[in-house]
């Protein structure tokens, strides 16, 4: 029961990762982080009753708080304030990442048999997704022009190195965990300021443009 | 022997009378509760019932430059949507006439309806028809293969391609995860979007020239061709709801042909249509529709899941 629990969000983890690919409207893709989130925080929170670990429903409960409402809330008056809702063209066409981002995948998965919990059972599927996850989130961020979608795959790629050290390992200390999120909370706020900088002096959340120099 | 046919005979000629009576009805209650979800009071339970028999009473007006094709489009669809009840498990873990052939005829049946229909949409000359005709084959081209592979997934883990056997070994089974599974229902759950033409991919309730799809491809026809068109497409719905209720969710399917087994089989089967027919008034509620040239990028995102689901099945 509790494997096919985590299967499932894990697999749900996954394929909110493909559809931020597949997405182009900003909103979409903030909500889908959130999504993404709160599948993390159903997993922390089965691990936590099925080995009874009650550190980790305090995981979940700041997991839910901060990356399920808190940084979508802020990063979508991020998007209300410079009035720019969509990505209008990333380097790479959908359907050519969505190739791309299958790839990555199969690359994770087939990397995750190289670790020593990850050749079978439940930590096999977690490994395999958080690799993935991860290296789609990379590929994200080397694709798109958006500083909001850059920050959106910064966050999935913290995402995924949180499935690990939840699902597989056996956990990281109290105070970790703590300094994390709140690492992960000022990140966004910096770069939630630092976007609306680039937008100021631009007009435009396009991050190509930083190339150019301007006098 | 004999009496395995007979019962055989019987349960497909059950299944396709039973799912064309049930049919109509489900498009009426996502109408009804589409209609609800806006604040409307929406069509009465029995419209879908009511409009059927509007238009088999009226008389079929044709085109004069329409031949043989035109005609035979609607009945080949009806027809191909019927037989391909009798491939798919409902209440028992059986498909009637499995022995016919599994997974690829059931794709090439509906494949052989949508044929049928779009060449009969091309047969008038009108410019409708061209361009529903186009566009639906342009969504189908890549819906199919996504169709297949997410069947292909499932029939992997039950280790046959007979969706009879595939779907009661899944049933034995018991339920267990795969992250192959979740991929392949997201992967089919927008096929099944994309197949019934609901809204992001194309709106049923609108002829509004410029986003038809299916609707374009069947403005020529009239009266009880109209009639059979609309039945079958609503056929289909059903088809496909039940496919992968079958596929993700067995559970409560009859293992055998006793009478309470199929009671609870029926309750089961229609609890789970109801919440497949709630998701999908959800995401017609609260999407817009898609451009037709991003229709192609949401179809493919399915394609990409559901050979993903099956890539990940060997790794």
């Amino acid at each position: 029961m509790t494997a096919n629990v985590l299967i499932l969000c894990a697999a749900g983890m996954l394929v909110s990762a493909y559809l931020m690919v597949g997405q182009k409207a900003l909103f979409t893709a903030i909500r889908l982080y959130g999504v993404q989130s709160l599948l993390l925080a159903v997993i922390a929170a089965t691990i936590a009753i099925s080995q009874n670990r009650h550190d980790l429903f305090v995981t979940a409960a700041l997991t839910v708080t901060l990356k399920t409402f808190l940084i979508p809330w802020f990063l979508m008056r991020v998007i209300d304030r410079i009035g720019i809702h969509r990505e209008i063209e990333p380097f790479l066409n959908v359907p050519a990442s969505l190739l791309v981002c299958l790839g990555l995948t199969v690359v994770g998965y087939r990397v995750s048999t190289g670790f020593p919990e990850g050749g079978q059972g439940v930590s096999h599927h977690l490994i395999g997704i958080a690799l993935s996850m991860l290296l789609i989130g990379l590929f994200l961020m080397v694709t798109r022009k958006k500083a909001i979608t850059q920050i959106l795959a910064l966050l999935t790629v913290e995402n995924a190195v949180f499935v690990v050290a939840v699902g597989v390992t056996s956990g990281m200390p109290f105070i970790v965990e703590l300094g994390i999120s709140f690492d992960v909370i000022l990140a966004v706020l910096v770069l939630g300021v630092l976007v609306q900088r680039i937008v100021g002096r631009f007009e435009s959340m396009d991050v190509s443009r930083l190339s150019k120099l301007k006098g | 022997m004999i009496q395995d046919a007979f019962f055989a005979a019987g349960l497909a000629v059950a299944q396709a009378v039973g799912l064309l009576a049930v049919a109509p009805l489900l498009r009426t209650l996502i109408k009804k509760m589409k209609a609800r979800l806006q604040n409307r009071q929406g069509p009465p339970l029995l419209q879908g019932y009511y409009d059927l028999a509007k238009l088999f009473a009226k008389e079929s007006v044709r085109s004069e430059t329409a031949s043989w094709i035109y005609v035979a489009g609607p009945r080949v669809y009806f027809a191909a949507a019927v037989s391909a009840t009798t491939l798919v498990p409902v209440l028992i873990a059986m498909a009637p006439l499995e022995s016919a052939g599994g997974i690829l005829l059931l794709v090439g049946t509906l494949a052989l309806g949508r044929f049928a229909l779009a060449t009969a949409a091309l047969d008038t000359g009108s410019p409708f028809g061209g361009m529903g005709a186009s566009r639906d084959m342009t969504v189908a081209a890549l819906a199919e293969p996504a169709l297949m592979l997410g069947l292909f997934t499932s029939a992997l883990a039950a280790g046959s391609m007979n969706l009879g056997v595939l779907v009661s070994g899944l049933h034995q089974q018991g339920p267990s995860f795969h992250p192959s599974d979740f991929l392949a229902l997201a992967g089919l759950f927008v096929i099944l979007i994309a197949e019934t033409g609901r809204i992001p991919v194309d709106n049923p309730a609108t002829h509004l020239e410029l986003t038809m799809i299916h609707e374009a491809m069947v403005l020529e026809y009239a009266g009880p061709d109209l009639a059979l068109v609309e039945w079958a497409s609503a056929l289909k719905e059903l088809l496909y709801m039940t496919l992968l209720i079958d596929l993700f969710l067995p559970v409560g399917i009859a293992g055998s042909a006793s009478v309470s087994a199929i009671g609870i089989a029926a309750l089961a089967w229609a609890g789970k249509v109801l919440l497949l027919a709630v998701a999908v008034t959800l995401t017609e509620s609260t999407n817009a529709k898609l451009r037709l040239f991003r229709v192609p990028e949401l179809v493919s995102i399915s394609l990409g899941l559901a050979f993903l689901a099956l890539a990940i099945r060997f790794l």
